[in-house]
């Protein structure tokens, strides 16, 4: 089973295809040089053997038969060229002079076979190529050349190539088998893991091979896809446990007036009175759930399709109008401070929304009399949004878990309100790419919100992406 | 007034139907988008009040339908609270009005009779009076028995709203909506406290309220009977 597994991985489909291609080309381009040297050594022997004819023809021409004969004796004393054989002829067939057998005496070339002379392998002729040349109406020269050695360098040639054809392909099969088996030993390590998470075991990471090659890039994704799925199932079982908690105090309310009108009250004005408790009761159960509705609305992404441009500085300015009555009413200074014509990218009312949750919150966690600041500014590509305080403030510990769905911090467990208002507003932070900050306004609390700029996702200048919002504290902040 | 309900939803149709019925109105009822589109072309009603998921045809089918057959009734959209976004498609398709449900009957009831109401005030009107108040929307001026009254911008906004709807009851999400642009509860008394401003600038010693607070509804401009 082991093997075909083996065979069937992609990384020794690719070896094999390599090898598959690299034998071929080999093949092609060992073939080429086969051919071409063959040829080659084939022109060189011919014109060789050519030249030595024309030389002696040379000799006979100028010095007649005896310096054609000196030339021939001294050739062969001399094994000149390797040794070639020198026969004469007359027009008439009768040699004159060596050893090749009778031929048809016509100029040019001509392969055949001669008597063995010693080289060649036992039971073979000698291989011979030959040349003839007319010296004089009556008289041929026939020069003959051993090509057997000839024939033998190609094969040799030959047995060359195959060998280290043979040895490559070797090499590449198992060299695949090789990088296969590390490879899948390494997905065997993530399906491992990948069971044992389908186990139950949600806890299991795949172990990295530290090369941190291309697998190892995978399962680091692969780990922190594990890591940010876990943590959205760590949030969605606090969010159920959160609903579940936090409904059955109203709940309960609900109950307990029910249940004393139905034992206690007797008048019509007794009933109603219970009644419109009860309504209440229900509505806040009503506006808790249409909260946590909205807010997964908002995280869900979808609204980012229908965001335009929004002038935030007039937005701003219109919210904080609204609370100026509230805040004259309590004795308030609301400070304002506004850069005019910043605008963003996004969602006119969630924008409206999450200024007006801000402010309030503000107003719902501070005594009366507490000066309350807004101001909003451009900056960096940045346009940045402080809602401010002179109140008490928040802890360190606490300010990090404020925008959490359903925390109410420990001084204010007692106002109203269902402890979703900034969780709405770090979902529509979230949805415009925006950061927040919660910061120390000594004395008091400051939220900073930075969005990103009209127009700055085209000039690269995008912050924080589709992530959520980024949270930051800062325990040194600016006073 | 004749109003027609498209709701599917027995429970819900039965509350609001048995609502309208105790104030006086005729109720026609249609369990489908199909019956309603029938309905709505061959009758003539004041008010559409439609749901937007139904069976066999959806409400903003329905009232694309309604608006290409040049049918012009008011239509008053209910919508669940997981489809908040859908008030936008809604009024984009040819709604006039949205609900998200579950709703008070007194909501329903109070934003049926604004848009029943809602032709007559055209935008040629450059004066709106009610008793001895008067609004100038050119210029921009308020004056109560002739004696002129400094306004915020805000509070402008919201008697224009209050005038153009008088002698209805205008609930405090209608204003949310209406005079802020606030489309969801901002949890805060901004009416409110906008409403008590109001008051005390339009009111001089002596004279009779003319924003009253209906109970569980909102608040509604009406001219209390001086011989009360």
């Amino acid at each position: 089973m082991r093997l075909p597994r083996l065979l069937r991985t992609t990384s020794f489909k690719l070896a094999a295809l390599f090898a598959l291609i690299f034998g071929v080309s080999a093949i092609a381009i060992g073939a080429f040089v086969y051919i071409n040297v063959k040829s080659t050594l084939n022109r060189q022997e011919l014109a060789r053997v050519q030249s030595d004819a024309l030389a002696l023809k040379g000799e006979f021409d100028s010095g007649g038969m005896s310096d054609l004969m000196d030339a021939i004796h001294q050739r062969q004393h001399n094994k000149i060229a390797g040794g070639q054989n020198y026969t004469l002829f007359k027009s008439n067939g009768e040699r004159l002079f060596g050893n090749m057998p009778k031929l048809l005496l016509k100029a040019g070339f001509k392969h055949l076979t001669g008597p063995p002379d010693g080289d060649e392998p036992p039971g073979q002729l000698e291989q011979l190529l030959v040349y003839r040349q007319q010296l004089s109406p009556d008289l041929w020269l026939v020069v003959g050349d051993d090509i057997g050695r000839m024939r033998d360098l190609s094969a040799d040639l030959l047995q060359i190539f195959g060998l280290g054809l043979l040895f490559t392909l070797t090499i590449a099969i198992g060299g695949g088998v090789a990088v296969s088996r590390t490879f899948l030993q390494r997905i065997d390590n993530i399906t491992r893991t990948a069971e044992a998470i389908i186990e139950g075991d949600v806890e299991q990471r795949i172990v990295l091979g530290g090369a941190g090659d291309d697998l190892d890039r995978l399962a680091a994704t692969l780990n922190r896809m594990l890591d940010r799925i876990g943590l959205l199932m760590d949030t969605l079982r606090h969010v159920s446990t959160d609903i579940a908690h936090d409904l059955r105090t109203p709940l309960g309310h609900l109950r307990q007036v029910l249940d004393e009108a139905s034992r206690h009250a007797t008048s019509t004005a007794e009933y109603h009175a219970a009644v419109s408790r009860a309504i209440s009761e229900a509505d806040g159960l009503l506006d808790t759930f249409a909260a946590i509705l909205r807010i997964a609305q908002i995280e869900s992404g979808s609204r980012r399709a229908g965001f335009r441009r929004v002038g935030m500085s007039d937005t701003v300015a219109s919210v904080v109008q609204t609370f100026a009555p509230t805040a004259e009413d309590q004795g308030r200074a609301l400070v304002v401070h506004i850069d005019p014509n910043v605008e963003i990218d996004g969602d006119r009312e969630l924008i409206i929304q999450l200024i007006v949750n801000l402010i309030d919150n503000a107003f719902h966690h501070t005594p009366k009399g507490t000066r309350i600041s807004v101001s909003f500014f451009a900056g960096d590509g940045e346009a940045v949004l402080e809602i401010s305080d002179n109140g008490e403030g928040v802890s360190p510990a606490e300010r990090e878990r404020i925008f959490e769905r359903f925390y109410r911090c420990e001084s204010s467990r007692t106002t109203p309100g269902n402890g979703l208002g900034l969780s709405l507003v770090a979902a529509v932070a979230g949805l415009h790419s925006a950061t927040i900050a919660v910061l120390d306004n000594k004395p008091g609390l400051k939220i900073q919100i930075r969005f990103p700029m009209a127009g700055g996702r085209e000039n690269g200048t995008v912050h924080g992406a589709a992530e959520s919002a980024v949270f930051r504290t800062r325990k040194n902040s600016i006073a | 007034m004749k109003l027609l309900l498209v709701e599917d939803d027995v429970e819900n149709a039965a509350f609001a139907l048995r609502g309208f019925r105790e104030h006086g109105h005729t109720v026609d009822q249609a369990l489908n988008g199909r019956d309603g589109l029938y309905l709505a072309t061959e009758s003539k009603y004041d008010v559409l009040i439609i749901d937007r998921m139904l069976p066999v045809m959806d409400g903003l089918s329905l009232v694309k339908s309604l608006r290409s057959a040049q049918i012009l009734t008011p239509v008053l959209f209910l919508t669940t609270m997981s489809g908040i976004d859908d008030r936008v498609e809604g009024l984009e398709a040819g709604g006039d009005d949205y609900l998200v449900k579950p709703y008070a009957f007194s909501e329903l009831n109070a934003r049926v009779n604004a848009l029943a109401r809602r032709p007559p005030i055209s935008n040629q009107v450059t004066i709106l009076r009610f008793a001895d108040l008067e609004m100038d929307l050119l210029k921009r001026t308020v004056a109560r028995g002739g004696a002129s009254i400094d306004l915020q911008p805000r509070e402008f906004q919201l008697l224009e709203y209050l005038l153009r709807h008088a002698d209805h009851v205008v609930t405090r999400t209608m204003l949310l909506e209406g005079v802020w642009d606030f489309h969801f509860d901002p949890k805060t008394n901004i009416v409110e406290t906008h409403i008590s401003r109001l008051r005390s600038k339009i009111n001089r010693a002596g004279d009779p309220e003319l924003i009253q607070t209906i109970r569980g509804s909102g608040y509604s401009l009406r001219a209390t009977t001086k011989t009360a």
